[in-house]
C-alpha cells in the first residue's frame, strides 16, 4: 500500500502527492484560461455604439423641450431617413439630438423652459448608436444665442395605428452610454434611468433590416416616463 | 478554553498554492477582459469588469465546491484543500468588486439610494425576464462575507465548532443563490447555449461529486456501524467478561484489519471512531478533528501524533490531546484487545481524557501472523511468537 500522507504544513509533499497536485493544478490553470475564453467569445449583447466619454464638445442649435428636450442643429444636404423614428422626429434640414442630464438623469424641463424654441449653445457630450444621437448636456452650460432661428417644426406624418413588438430601454445607456445596455441585466438601470427622466425608447428588432428606436410619447406629446414605470406589461 | 495566536508559517507550500491562486485568477481576469475588448472594441469597460468578476468568482466557488468531495473520493487532493480558506476569501473579494462595480454602474447616481436599487429597481411583473436575480446576488455576498471575515481559526474557536460548521455549510446556501443569479439574470439576456450550457456542466459537476462522495460515505459507514453484541455474535461473546461494565465492549474490527501508523474508522452508536495501531499497541478517539471536524481516521501517526489528513492538527492518540503548547483536545475510546481483535467501549471519554492503549499481545500478534497466511515469513513470525 502506497503509505504517502500529505501534512500542509511540512516544507514538502511526499513525490506521489506531488504528482497529482501537479496535474490538478495544470487542469485549474487550463479552466482558468478555457472558461474565460469560451465565455467571452459567445457574448451577443455587445453592439456598436458611442459614448465618447471625457470629449466635451459644443453644439449650437434650436433647443425643443417637447415631447422630451432636444436639439435641432442645421444640417446641409440631403434627407438620411433610416427608421420610422427619424421620419416622425427629423425635419428634413436638421439633425436631432436628444438631450438628457449626467448620471441617470433626463434634463429638468422647468429649468430650460425659457429656452424652448430658441437657438441655444450647450456643452456636452456625444451619444450615438446608428444614426441616433444624444448629448450628455454638462450642467448649466446652455446658453441663449443671439441668431435667429432658422428652423420650422417637423411635419408631422401619421403613420396610422400600428402594433408594435418590442422592448423598452432608456435611451440614454442604449444608445451607448452602456453597452450592452438592453435586457435583464440591464433593467434595474433602465427602471432607474427612466425613473430619472431619461426618455423611453421602444426598441423593435426587425428580422430583415436595421432595428427601429421609437421615443415614446403620450397621444398629446407629452412624456410618458411614469406611465411606462407603472405599467405591468 | 484559551485561544491561542500561533503565527502562520508561510511554507513552501503555502507559497506555491497561493501562487497558482492568484495566477489563475490573473490569467481569468485578464484573457476575459483582453479577448472581449478585442472581440467587441464598443464594449463598456465597467461591464467588462463586472462579467470579468462575476464569472471569475463563480467559477472559483464551484472549484471550492468539488475540493472536498474530490478529497474525500482520492486522499491525493488533500493539498487542494489545505489552503482552501485562501480561495474562499478570493472568492469574496471578486465577487466584491463585482458587486461593488454594478452598483457604481447600475444603481448609482439615480433618484434612489443605490443599495436599495438593488431591491427596487426590479418590478415583478410575472414574466420570466422580471425575476429579481439581483437580490439573490446580493445576499449570496453577504454569506460569502460572513464565511470569509470568519474563516480565520481564532473566528473557529470563538463561534465554536458547530457554529462555524454551520455558517460555513451556508456556502450551499450561496451557491443555490448564485446558480438563480445567473439563470435569471445574464442567461436571459445573453441567452447563448454556451452560457447555459456551462452553468448547467458547472451544476452537474458540483451535484455529482457530491452525490458519489456521499453514496461512498454511506456504504463505508453500514459497513462498518458496530452496535453493542450484534456483530459477530460467537466469537464476541465469547470473549466478553462478565463484568457489566466491561460487557459493552464491542468487537471493532481485527488487529490485521489496521495497518501500522494508520487507523480504522468504525460507527460506534451513530459516532465515527478512529482506532489506530502503532508500535504495538492499539489506541482509539473520536474520529472528529477539533479544528474543522476532519476525518481523523484517515490521518496518520507521525512522531507519535495522531495528524489530522486536513490541515496536520495533531493529538497524541493515548490522551487526545494535542502536543504543547497546543491546546486542542478530542474525546478517546477505552479499548481492549483479545485474540487479534480490537474491542472498544462505545461511550467516549471526556475530551483529553488519558486512555490506557491495548498492547497487541502475543495471541493477537499470531492472529495477525494467521491472517497474512500462505507466506514463508508468516510461519516463520509465528513459530516465534509461540517460543
Ligand atoms: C450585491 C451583490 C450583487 C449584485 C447587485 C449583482 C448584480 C449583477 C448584475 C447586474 C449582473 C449582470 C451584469 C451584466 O452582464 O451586465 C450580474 C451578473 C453576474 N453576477 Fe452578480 N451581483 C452580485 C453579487 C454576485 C456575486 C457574489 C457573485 C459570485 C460570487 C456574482 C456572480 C455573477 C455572475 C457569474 C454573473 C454573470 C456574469 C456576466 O454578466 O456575464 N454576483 N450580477
Ligand atoms: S480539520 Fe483542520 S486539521 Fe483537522
Amino acid at each position: 500500500m502506497n503509505d504517502e500522507f500529505y501534512i500542509g504544513w511540512e516544507a514538502k509533499a511526499a513525490p506521489g502527492i506531488g504528482k497529482t497536485l501537479r496535474k490538478a493544478v495544470v487542469c485549474l490553470l487550463v479552466l482558468a484560461v478555457l472558461v474565460p475564453v469560451l465565455l467571452a467569445m459567445s457574448q451577443r449583447m455587445i453592439g456598436v455604439s458611442v459614448f465618447e466619454w471625457g470629449a466635451v464638445k459644443s453644439f449650437t442649435g434650436v433647443l425643443r423641450t417637447q415631447p422630451y428636450p432636444h436639439l435641432l442643429v442645421p444640417r446641409p444636404g440631403t434627407n438620411d431617413y433610416h427608421t420610422l423614428q427619424s421620419v416622425i422626429n427629423s425635419p428634413a434640414s436638421a439633425s436631432a439630438y436628444h438631450l438628457v442630464a449626467p448620471w441617470k438623469f433626463g434634463l429638468d424641463r422647468a429649468s430650460i423652459a425659457t429656452f424652448d424654441g430658441k437657438s441655444v449653445s450647450l456643452k456636452g457630450t456625444l451619444i450615438y448608436r446608428g444614426n441616433q444621437t444624444m448629448i450628455e448636456v454638462m450642467p448649466d452650460s446652455i446658453r441663449a444665442t443671439n441668431t435667429a432661428s432658422t428652423i420650422g417644426l417637423p411635419s408631422v406624418v401619421p403613420l396610422g395605428r400600428q402594433t408594435l413588438l418590442g422592448e423598452i430601454v432608456d435611451s440614454k445607456c442604449f444608445l451607448g452610454v452602456m453597452n450592452p445596455g438592453h435586457l435583464t441585466p440591464h433593467r434595474a438601470c433602465a427602471i432607474r434611468c427612466i425613473s430619472g427622466g431619461v426618455p423611453p425608447v421602444l426598441l423593435v428588432r426587425q428580422k430583415d433590416g436595421p432595428a427601429i428606436y421609437l421615443l415614446l410619447v403620450s397621444a398629446d406629446g407629452k412624456p410618458v416616463n411614469k406611465q411606462v414605470l407603472y405599467s405591468r406589461a | 478554553m484559551g485561544v491561542e495566536y500561533v503565527s502562520v508559517q508561510w511554507n513552501r507550500q503555502k507559497k506555491f498554492y497561493d501562487a497558482v491562486l492568484v495566477g489563475g485568477v490573473a490569467a481569468f481576469l485578464v484573457i476575459f477582459s483582453v479577448l472581449t475588448k478585442v472581440l467587441f472594441p464598443r464594449v463598456t469597460d465597467e461591464i467588462m469588469l463586472i462579467r470579468a468578476f462575476g464569472t471569475g468568482a463563480f467559477l472559483l466557488l464551484h472549484i471550492i465546491l468539488c475540493i472536498g468531495p474530490l478529497c474525500r473520493l482520492n486522499p491525493q487532493f488533500l493539498p487542494l484543500l489545505y489552503n482552501r480558506r485562501h480561495a474562499g476569501v478570493t472568492c469574496f473579494l471578486l465577487g466584491l468588486i463585482h458587486a461593488a462595480l454594478v452598483v457604481i454602474t447600475y444603481h448609482a447616481g439615480s433618484d434612489t439610494n443605490p443599495i436599495l436599487s438593488i431591491f427596487v429597481s426590479s418590478p415583478i411583473n410575472g414574466s420570466v425576464s422580471s425575476v429579481p436575480f439581483q437580490p439573490f446576488g446580493f445576499f449570496a455576498l453577504i454569506i460569502l462575507f460572513l464565511m470569509a471575515a470568519t474563516s480565520h481559526d481564532f473566528w473557529l474557536a470563538n463561534l465554536s465548532a458547530p457554529v462555524w460548521k454551520s455558517l460555513h455549510m451556508l456556502v450551499y446556501v450561496a451557491y443555490a443563490l448564485l446558480v438563480l443569479h445567473v439563470t435569471f439574470g445574464v442567461i436571459q439576456g445573453e441567452g447563448s447555449p454556451l452560457y447555459v450550457g456551462t452553468v448547467a456542466l458547472g451544476l452537474v459537476t458540483v451535484l455529482g461529486l457530491h452525490i458519489t462522495a456521499a453514496r461512498r460515505e454511506v456504504a463505508l459507514d453500514s459497513e462498518s456501524r458496530l452496535t453493542p453484541h450484534a456483530s459477530r455474535p460467537t466469537e464476541s461473546q465469547s470473549l466478553v467478561t462478565s463484568s457489566p461494565t466491561e460487557d459493552e465492549f464491542v468487537d471493532a474490527c481485527a488487529v490485521a484489519d489496521i495497518s501500522e501508523n494508520r487507523a480504522r474508522i468504525v460507527c460506534l452508536s451513530g459516532e465515527r471512531v478512529a482506532i489506530f495501531k502503532y508500535e504495538g499497541k492499539i489506541s482509539a478517539v473520536s474520529n472528529v478533528c477539533q479544528h474543522q471536524n476532519g476525518p481523523l481516521g484517515e490521518g496518520k501517526i507521525v512522531s507519535g501524533c495522531i495528524t489530522c489528513p486536513w490541515h496536520g492538527y495533531q493529538y497524541q492518540p493515548d490522551t487526545g490531546a494535542s502536543p504543547p503548547p497546543f491546546v486542542e483536545k478530542i474525546p478517546t475510546f477505552n479499548v481492549r484487545v483479545k485474540n487479534g481483535r480490537v474491542f472498544v467501549h462505545p461511550k467516549p471519554n471526556p475530551a483529553g481524557t488519558r486512555a490506557k492503549p491495548a498492547t497487541i499481545d502475543g495471541s493477537s500478534r499470531r492472529e495477525e501472523a494467521h491472517s497474512v497466511t500462505g507466506n514463508s515469513e508468516s510461519l516463520v513470525t509465528l513459530a516465534a511468537t509461540k517460543k
